[in-house]
């Protein structure tokens, strides 16, 4: 499985990149959205974590282009906020619940990414 | 006036929700960090046990991480500690300079979301008496409407000058911003908090300026 990892604090990404490599999935990580579009254009994956508050382009304007670019990719939305809102959000656009909230136990997140990959 | 208060007080409100909201998101991502690099201790110590060696420089690399991070979360919560004080205290003579700072900080993290750089123009303390949390207020709605208006990678620089019987406070924009607009909201959204100062609202090119008397009842 191949992920892409998109949020602005790069400690955060990049340690949770080592995570998920230790456990088996291929990750690329990157801090913006400008780096996240250039990485769907130059590499293949098969689900997208995205931050939903990164700077100037928010993770669900970004899903949009990247699912624009790679229409097979899949999503899961990861956030500080806990609201409402951003639930709602985030279900409408992947059409499921796949929206989790920081900080994220990598068991939980292990599981939706094998959720939605059989999905 | 009261009406006026009234409605400065739902602005306040209004401004202390959108604040405390962001300063969360920035704990939350502190936690996540600290979240993430215990994770991943517990996983390398998981590996030794099954034979991979571990180095020590890994391990103090990611205790100076944890500690980096309670750091900056104690900070965030400093921080918030330090705006609910000023949302309950009276009015008091305090340094406009400080309160930029402290403005500053509070939005910090909003700013980077919208590429906004923020700075304050040097120059000699100004002192004036004020209710900080409104003051913050003011400078908040200016900065809110600058980040709706803004595409990106702009820059406000806030400056004070004493004019003897008022303060004039001054948010000068980056080339390309619709002033006049973020004037006109300012004006529009916080009119009440404008009569609580006496101020005047002044758009010059690209200096948005308030004029606030230093003698008025609170």
């Amino acid at each position: 499985m191949r992920v892409l990892l998109v949020d602005d604090e790069e400690e955060l990404v990049a340690t949770l990149a080592e995570r998920l490599d230790m456990r088996g999935i291929t990750t690329t990580w990157v801090t913006d959205y400008r780096a996240a579009l250039a990485a769907v254009e130059q590499e293949e994956f098969d689900i997208a974590l995205l931050d939903v508050r990164l700077p100037e382009m928010n993770g669900l304007d970004l899903k949009r282009l990247i699912a624009d670019r790679r229409p097979k990719m899949k999503f899961i939305f990861l956030t500080g906020h806990g609201s409402e809102e951003d639930f709602k959000a985030c279900s409408a656009e992947t059409g499921r619940e796949y929206y989790l909230i920081k900080p994220v136990q990598i068991e939980v997140l292990m599981a939706k990414l094998n959720e939605i990959a059989q999905s | 006036m009261n009406d006026q208060h009234d409605d400065a007080d739902t602005l306040g409100l209004h401004f202390f929700g959108s604040m405390t909201a962001s300063i969360s998101h920035e704990l939350k991502n502190a936690l996540a960090i600290i979240n993430e690099n215990g994770g991943l201790l517990g996983d390398l110590a998981m590996l030794m046990e099954k034979g991979r060696p571990l180095e020590p420089e890994r391990l103090k690399t990611l205790s100076g991480n944890i500690r980096r991070q309670v750091q900056r979360a104690d900070d965030i919560i400093r921080r918030l500690n330090r705006f609910a004080h000023s949302a309950q205290e009276p009015a008091a003579t305090s340094d406009v300079r400080e309160i930029f700072e402290f403005t500053i900080a509070l939005a910090a993290r909003l700013a980077t979301m919208k590429g906004v750089t923020m700075t304050i123009a040097p120059g000699p303390p100004v002192q004036f008496e004020t209710r900080l949390f409104q003051l913050e207020n003011l400078l908040w709605l200016c900065l809110k409407h600058l980040f709706v208006l803004t595409e990106g990678n702009q820059t406000v620089e806030f400056a004070v000058a004493d004019a003897g019987a008022e303060v004039l406070i001054g948010l000068r924009f980056g080339e390309g911003l619709p002033v006049e607009e973020i004037g006109a909201r300012v004006m529009r959204e916080g009119q009440s908090l404008l009569t609580v100062f006496q101020a005047e609202l002044q758009v010059d090119a690209s200096l948005l300026q308030l004029k606030i008397p230093k003698k008025r009842s609170f």
